[in-house]
């Protein structure tokens, strides 16, 4: 607890921010060093100032893009996590356990499965902005806002499992090629593999989106406390709800579009530093944009370090033990 | 007509509340009194601007002859505080945090909040997480966020019910010096003898609005019997008073 304390005591200053920022800047240069060809500190220099070809070759096509991606996704699920906890006053709310995710891989599954993918580099995109928004809507009318954490849940499994009916079904009716089939089942579980600079342009948008999210802290504070006391303290509710609601599906779909189901970023992230930091989002927003990219990077690099495990498996074999301890904590 | 602190034009909420208006002066300590499901929380959010009502049904709201519809959501946090008769707080704000909230619409997060907060007692929980406080502190932070707006108008949905008596009669004293400093503050309370105390007096029964007026117009023994079920008569008991 004295530790705790002690931590608590840094967040005043700005302190937090520049570890976490300096653990993200370790993590990523370690994510670049890490691989079948370990690049010392000159060839990692030499590499990203094409003097060394062969690093420059391995850095520029495969691990830029791979960590690129890695941190817009992690950014983007983590903002998005916190974003919907402020939104339905619920903790435990984000897009995995209630099936945005999902939403945004069976959008990107079926822009795959029929084919269309193939037109326009920004069709899997859309498609998956739309099934997470068809996802927020369906859980916001099987959960009202404001809605007990059991509600909440059973709305997020109801959503998921239809979601994955949608899933499966792509999977088993259509006739897919082995290639597409292959695509598909990487949708299912989240990875940054073969990620390229195609990958990293169609997830771009997440840059904009997150920086509204910014000035955003304060007025997710009253919210968090309450819509009605919030419209009373001067919040324009409805207006607020809207981009939340809009800013934290377009992430989610745009993390899935890039990286499939990667799960529990947004549950774990935002609610270790809400315990070290406070809830207070003016803070919250920026540490989680930094922490969710610092975590998926180390995600994705101990999988590496363990045989190529893949994102999506190690998020969950992290988050999940996380979600059940929280769980047993909350029935005390 | 413009002075009027706060004015409702046949405002109604299907299901609650029949259509009423009522014009209240500035400068008053006014009582909504009324049985359990009587419209008074209802009556207070709709005189906060919180329920517009839709289309035709739109309820005509004014503060110091002022629309709210008409304002923007910052002027509306300026000028009329609301507090919930319950707060349900998912996360650990600190109390200081909570009351600085007050400030949003003023977009600074200090100025007031001390006094607020030394005027509602909280001094000495300012650090403390606003998920661990007891039901009448909780009470009280909110109270403190409302005067932290410096609103001139103050609506509050039964403040006193979770308090003791010194922080009760504490709380009556504050109402009593805003409405001093030019405000109008409207609350509503079980407590007839309380109520019989006030300047003004709104009684309510099953969302319709009985009377309004001083006190002793509005709660006569015979008004009282066919609204509350209960017998009144004056006389000497226990008085409580701040020392």
């Amino acid at each position: 607890m004295s530790a705790l304390g002690k931590i608590r005591s840094i967040r005043h200053s700005g302190l937090a921010l520049v570890l976490a920022g300096a653990a993200l800047l370790v993590l990523a240069l370690a994510s670049l060093a890490w691989g079948d060809v370990r690049l010392g500190p000159g060839q990692l220099a030499g590499g990203l100032l094409w003097r060394d070809e062969f690093a420059a070759t391995i850095l520029w096509q495969i691990r830029l893009p791979r960590l690129l991606a890695g941190m817009l996704v992690g950014a983007a699920l983590s903002g998005s996590g916190l974003v919907m906890q402020a939104y339905f006053n619920n903790s435990l709310a984000s897009p995995g356990l209630l099936g945005v995710s999902a939403g945004g891989a069976a959008g990107a599954v079926v822009a795959i499965g029929s084919g269309l993918a193939a037109f326009a580099l920004l069709t899997v995109p859309l498609f998956a902005i739309a099934g997470a928004l068809a996802a927020t809507f369906g859980v916001i009318l099987l959960a009202r806002r404001g809605a007990s954490t059991e509600r909440l849940l059973l709305a997020g499994v109801a959503i998921n499992a239809l979601l994955g009916a949608v899933t499966s079904y792509v999977l088993s009716a259509q006739t897919v090629s082995y290639e597409r089939n292959a695509q598909l089942v990487f949708w299912l579980i989240g990875g940054l593999e073969d990620r390229t600079w195609e990958h990293i342009w169609m997830a771009a948008p997440i840059v904009p989106a997150v920086l509204l999210l910014l000035p955003l802290g304060r007025s997710m504070d009253l919210l968090s406390l309450g819509a009605a006391e919030a419209q009373s303290l001067g919040v324009d509710v409805p207006r607020l709800r809207r981009n939340l609601l809009g800013l934290s599906t377009v992430l989610t779909a745009l993390a899935t579009a890039v990286a499939g189901t990667v799960g529990f970023v947004g549950l774990v992230v935002p609610h270790i530093l809400r315990l070290l930091l406070g809830p207070e989002h003016r803070r919250l927003v920026p540490h989680s944009l930094v922490g969710g990219a610092a975590f998926v990077v180390g995600c994705d690099l101990l999988g590496r370090c363990a045989g190529g495990i893949r994102l999506g498996v190690v998020t969950a074999l992290v988050g999940a033990p996380y979600l059940l301890w929280l769980l047993r904590r909350a029935e005390r | 007509m413009s002075g009027a602190a706060l004015s409702l034009r046949e405002v109604a909420v299907p299901g609650r509340l029949q259509p009423l208006s009522l014009e209240l002066p500035p400068g008053l300590v006014v009582g909504l009194a009324g049985p359990n499901g009587s419209g008074k929380s209802t009556l207070l959010a709709v005189a906060a601007g919180l329920l517009p009502g839709a289309g035709r049904e739109r309820n005509d709201v004014r503060w110091n002859g002022d629309a709210t519809a008409a304002l923007p959501a910052l002027e509306r946090g300026r000028r009329a505080a609301w507090v919930p008769a319950e707060a349900r707080f998912e996360f650990g704000f600190t109390v200081r945090s909570v009351v600085a909230q007050g400030r949003f619409a003023h977009g600074d997060d200090g100025a007031g909040v001390d006094e607020a907060l030394a005027r509602l007692d909280l001094a000495g929980l300012a650090e403390r997480p606003v998920d661990r406080l007891s039901g009448g502190e909780r009470q009280r932070v909110l109270l403190a966020r409302a005067v932290a707006t410096a609103a001139p108008l103050q609506l509050w949905d039964e403040p006193l019910a979770p308090l003791d008596p010194r922080h009760a009669l504490e709380v009556l004293a504050l109402a009593r010096s805003l409405v001093r400093a030019g405000g109008t503050v409207v609350f509503s309370l079980h407590d007839l003898r309380l109520a019989q105390e006030l300047d003004f007096v709104v009684l309510l029964e099953s969302g319709r609005l009985r009377a309004a007026g001083a006190p002793a117009e509005v709660l006569t023994p015979e008004r009282v019997r066919t609204v509350f079920g209960v017998e009144s008569r004056l006389r000497s008991s226990l008085c409580l008073s701040l020392p």
